[in-house]
């Protein structure tokens, strides 16, 4: 006798469970990977990604990379994930988190094919997690002094950049990168740090305005007359439109003589002048507001030797403001000298082809603007993503002041470690013990892939030297071999392989904790459903 | 080719998608990769190396709308190509990097690119790392540098025979060197004018430069003072004013309107003339206010009617309406005055003066222009250039503009370098003798750096006219034999290689910019391995 089907669900709806569905969440994620592994490393690789619109992206952060591939199946959206948490968390090692946790998959696949239950695999792997987390609290190297502190930061900038492309300058950024950084006051606002892009120029052109610069803005007649140069200024910042305008928006006068005309006409003059007379008594002699500033007040104070600018982005203005002092004002009729901003030196700079106003000297100083010039537009797209990396590293090192060291040198022992731990652990966990112990040697083994260099030497070699005891042992690329890499100060902040190694376990747990896919179909207004195949 | 996560299959046979519109993607990666990116890169310097050096050719550039452009400056042509490759379109960046930053070498900087991408990849074929490669040139890139100030020049800026020649260099190579000594020397006066040597700035927004179809090329002039495309407000006003002073206006010849939204009824005849009354009121009052001034003439960033127009002349007060608001400002810097946006604001401390204003015109054609001149401060100034037609105009300015930069390099940075390929020689021979000091796999890409530097020299004697590889070699021997870095090639042939003797002048800011840049931009293309392209052949759109 035949039994009616029973469907449960809408028809065209995607089901997928069972061991089958790990499997292929397993597979989704490491594609995920794949496609930024080379990424990794001094030696790793860009990619470069056209857009639907043309937009030219080049390339080597892993978080970057990820965003752009607008990726749709749902476990692999996973890594995407990690790495923009690592992004958020540290700013930087968002390939070596992904990488990382693919690896991680790939070691767990075979249990699952042989059938292992996915939360024993969970289980075993979050104790092992804790477990890497405590020894690489025994590992790092708390660094103090101020000397060796600046030195740290410098060089874990610089360990950071050695992957991008600007790694030749990498010194030379990376002391600009620690000065900005140090500017900043206690909470370390990244706000703070401004950051041009003036296409063309070298990139060792680019330069740290301990201060506030920005491109001149939109000027209207009268501003070439207005002098460019000051030394003890004294900024008046407005959010207030100074132009010649109707007071009310949506008042309408009716006018019963043709006197009145005149009378209304000069009182709109007088709204204007009163405001710009209160701003010129006040003593400021730079004006800057975020709302535009017109035609009459800009000749108005081009008469009285000030300066002005209108249209001033938000973000400068708060620089300017942490930079200045000062406060932000809506309205003129309490400005005096104690709400203006005082700084140094202000000029107007040619920067490539374009003009530039500079601030510096500034009573406050906590804010400052790195300058950046490069060949292509692409090229300072990516320098900004690498000194973003930068920045954020100094950021948490600074508040966090222990290394470790780099080019797979702590990866190597804590795997060396789990191993040993491994060993003293009973029944089949045991193997998951191992197996996530081996998912470390993917850093170092990708490195040397990257790099042109046999893996398979350089990782034997690595395991000898951690086994004799020499734990700070990695890669040196530029020597294409084997040496210490806290000596060679390949150094990097241990707050990122923490939250690298956490976010990874906890990816790993995330995929193998599914165990059934319900995707439905969407309506048809909604366009096509994207991983359904065949529609 | 089908990688790996163009298409996968689950347990169940089905294909799965990871990345949205995957199958609208073309992917490639590896070697093939970076191969394709040089090849691309080389396609567009290839185009750009005839049009190098004195005997250069042009190139004609026809855009959708059939405008025609003919030029030679590598930033021009690169703009004007519509390039759609992606790395291709790097190159043009770069050229117009160059244009920004220098405004000269805009070609070079491209040849050079190309020929460094076409020795690496030669290197890539041995199975070099291509960040390897990378890492030779900035290395051979550095030396270069350091040779380049080595033979540098200090250039004495006061000297105003020796910037004209530097000027002639680069116009050497345009459309306009037949009257190349006057054009140079146009350009010369023109920054120096507006120069701030002490700051080492140049403002390039005090000088403008103005076109006019007729005449001959020769007859481009240097105005101390500005050139509007403008006339008389009316037929009758002078079209002479000698010692002119002159009144600079933002508000209309018009009775004043308030912002505010506003309505003004009229019920009855009387009200109507009363209006009516009011208006020639303030018409005669406004005139009345730049009389008093002293103002012999107005000029008004806005219009006025034809009745207003009629007052002025009837009250012989010569004005100007409709100047655009950067002419305003430029013509308020040249003749000191202050803008006035009210005319009761409007007194005699206000107004400029100008020696001389007077409508020009040209030939039969009844196009006139207003040129205001002999003005008190020359910090503001224009070059009138005028040629057979617009192409020709138009060549001559983008010819002014790139002497204008080397000009004011020269204001900011004062060293300078030979020309004639003699700079890059001098650098290839000191590169390739250092490279066999280096340990390791960068001694092949120094050398390649070297060989590709003196590909400039080559597109010169190339584009001469000249057995490229002969003068090449023949150059390099003199070179080394006589250690001589001035010795370029002769691609005038004015009988001698020494640049210095021919007088052959570049900036040292400018060749130092060219390999520097080319360098970055050859490292940023090979750095690629992974290139994802929405595919337009097999995309629904």
């Amino acid at each position: 006798m035949m039994r009616p089907p029973i469907i449960l669900l809408k028809e065209g709806t995607e089901n997928k469970q069972g061991k089958q569905q790990i499997i292929s969440n397993i597979n989704a994620c490491q594609v995920v990977a794949d496609s930024i592994r080379t990424t990794l490393g001094p030696r790793g690789l860009d990619k470069l990604i056209v857009d639907s619109k043309g937009q030219t992206t080049i390339s080597n952060d892993g978080a970057t990379i990820l965003k752009l591939l607008d990726i749709v199946f749902p476990a692999a959206s996973v890594m995407v994930d990690i790495a923009k948490s690592q992004d958020a968390e540290v700013g930087d090692g968002t390939t070596s988190v992904v990488v990382l946790a693919s690896e991680m998959l790939k070691r767990v696949k075979p249990f699952i094919e042989d059938g292992v239950h996915p939360q024993l695999l969970i289980r075993s792997f979050s104790k092992a997690c804790e477990e890497a987390l405590s020894y690489l609290k025994e590992l790092e190297i708390k660094i103090s002094g101020e000397k060796e502190l600046r030195e740290m930061l410098v060089k874990c900038a610089a360990t950071t950049l050695s992957s991008k492309l600007v790694s030749q300058e990498r010194d030379f950024f990376a002391n600009m990168v620690v000065d900005a950084v140090n500017t900043l006051d206690e909470s370390l606002p990244l706000s703070m740090i401004g950051i041009k892009k003036v296409n063309g120029g070298n990139l060792n052109e680019s330069r740290l305005v301990k201060g506030v610069a920005f491109q001149k803005a939109f000027s209207y007649a009268g501003f070439e007359m207005q002098p460019k140069h000051y030394t003890g200024v004294k900024v008046a910042l407005l959010n207030i439109e100074l132009e010649l305008k109707a007071e009310k928006d949506n008042a309408e006068m009716r006018l019963n003589t043709v006197q009145d005309f005149q009378a209304v006409v000069d009182a709109e003059w007088n709204i204007l002048y009163e405001k710009l007379q209160k701003i010129a008594d006040s003593g400021a002699n730079v004006v800057l507001s975020k709302l535009p500033i017109g035609d009459v007040a800009t000749q108005w104070f081009a008469d009285r030797d000030m300066f002005c600018a209108g249209r001033i982005h938000q973000d400068d203005l708060d620089r300017l403001l942490a930079a200045c002092g000062g406060s932000i004002l809506t309205t003129v009729s309490q400005i005096d000298d104690n709400v203006l901003g005082k700084c140094g030196k202000f000029y107007e700079q040619q920067v490539g082809s374009e003009r530039y106003n500079f601030f510096e000297d500034c009573s406050k100083a906590q804010a400052c603007t790195l300058l950046l010039r490069g060949g292509a537009e692409q090229f300072i797209a990516e320098t900004e993503r690498s000194l973003h990396d930068a920045i954020m590293i100094v950021r948490r090192a600074k508040k966090n002041d222990s290394i470790v060291a780099g080019g797979g040198a702590i990866e190597m022992e804590l795997s060396k470690m789990l191993r040993e731990k491994a060993k003293s652990i009973a029944g089949k966990e045991q193997f998951f013990w191992l197996a996530y112990a081996r998912s470390f040697e993917i850093i170092p083994q990708q490195l040397c892939h990257n790099a042109g260099l046999d893996g398979t030497d350089i990782l034997n070699k690595l395991r000898h030297r951690h086994a004799q005891g020499e734990k700070w042992s990695g890669i040196d690329i530029h020597r294409e071999a084997v040496g210490d890499n806290l000596a060679a100060c390949v150094w990097e902040p241990s707050i990122v392989k923490r939250n690298a190694i956490t976010a990874a376990t906890e990816a790993l747990c995330l995929v193998l904790s599914i165990d059934q896919t319900v995707k439905n179909v969407r309506t048809p207004s909604g366009g096509q459903m994207p991983g359904l195949p065949g529609q | 080719m089908a990688s790996m996560a163009q298409l996968m299959f689950d347990e169940f046979g089905q294909p799965f998608i990871v990345m949205r519109e995957q199958e609208n993607q073309k992917r490639m990666t590896g070697v093939e990769a970076v191969k394709s990116h040089i090849l691309a890169a080389r396609a567009v310097a290839g185009t750009l190396r005839t049009s190098l050096g004195p005997r250069g050719l042009d190139k004609m550039l026809v855009s959708p709308d059939g405008d025609v452009t003919i030029t030679n400056d590598g930033a021009t042509i690169m703009e004007k190509m519509d390039v759609q490759h992606h790395v291709a379109r790097l190159m043009v960046e770069l050229s117009k990097s160059q244009d920004d930053e220098i405004g000269d070498g805009t070609t070079g900087v491209v040849v050079l690119a190309g020929a460094l991408l076409e020795e690496s990849e030669r290197l890539i074929d041995r199975g070099i790392h291509p960040i390897k490669v990378a890492d030779g040139f900035d290395l051979a890139c550095k030396k270069a540098l350091e040779t380049l100030d080595a033979i540098s020049d200090r250039f004495p800026v006061e000297d105003r025979e020796r910037l004209v020649e530097t000027a002639q260099t680069s116009l050497g190579s345009k459309i306009v060197n037949r009257s190349c000594r006057q054009f140079a020397e146009i350009a010369v006066d023109a920054v120096l004018s507006v120069a701030d040597i002490d700051k080492k700035d140049v403002n390039f927004e005090m000088i403008k430069v103005e076109g006019k179809i007729g005449g001959r090329l020769e007859d481009t002039v240097l105005v101390k003072g500005i050139i509007i495309d403008k006339t008389m407000s009316h037929p009758q006003m002078p079209k002479e004013l000698k010692d002119a002073k002159v009144a600079i206006l933002t508000c209309p010849f018009e009775p004043p309107k308030p912002k505010t939204k506003h309505k003004l009824d009229i019920t009855s005849t009387e009200d109507f003339q009363k209006l009516r009354e009011y208006e020639r009121e303030t018409f005669e009052t406004m005139i009345k206010q730049v009389k008093d001034s002293g103002a012999t003439l107005a000029i008004c960033q806005w219009g006025f009617d034809d009745e207003a127009n009629h007052l002025l002349q009837a009250n012989d007060l010569p004005a100007v309406r409709w100047v655009g608001g950067p002419e305003i400002e430029l013509l308020a810097i040249a003749t000191n005055a202050r803008i006035v946006p009210r005319f009761s604001e409007l007194t005699e401390a206000k107004l400029g003066t100008a020696g001389l204003v007077r409508e020009i015109t040209f030939g039969t054609a009844k196009d006139r222009m207003l040129s205001i001149e002999q003005c008190p401060n020359n910090k503001a100034v224009t070059i009138f250039v005028r040629g057979g037609n617009k192409m020709i105009i138009d060549e001559a300015k983008r010819a002014l503009h790139d002497a204008l930069c080397v000009i004011r390099n020269l204001v900011r940075d004062s060293r300078i370098v030979y020309g004639g390929g003699s700079a890059e020689l001098a650098c290839a021979i000191e590169v390739a003798k250092e490279a066999d000091k280096i340990e390791g796999i960068e001694q092949y890409a120094f050398r390649a750096f070297a060989d590709a530097l003196e590909s400039i020299p080559m597109a010169l004697a190339e584009n001469s006219g000249l057995a490229q590889i002969d003068a090449l070699s023949d150059l390099k021997a003199k070179q080394i034999e006589t250690k001589n870095p001035h010795l370029g090639v002769d691609a005038v042939f004015a009988g001698t290689n020494d640049m210095k003797q021919q007088k052959v002048i570049e900036t040292l800011l400018s060749k130092r910019e060219q390999i520097s840049l080319a360098t970055q931009v050859v490292r940023m293309i090979l750095k690629i391995d992974d290139v994802r392209v929405p595919d337009d052949e097999r995309s629904p759109y």
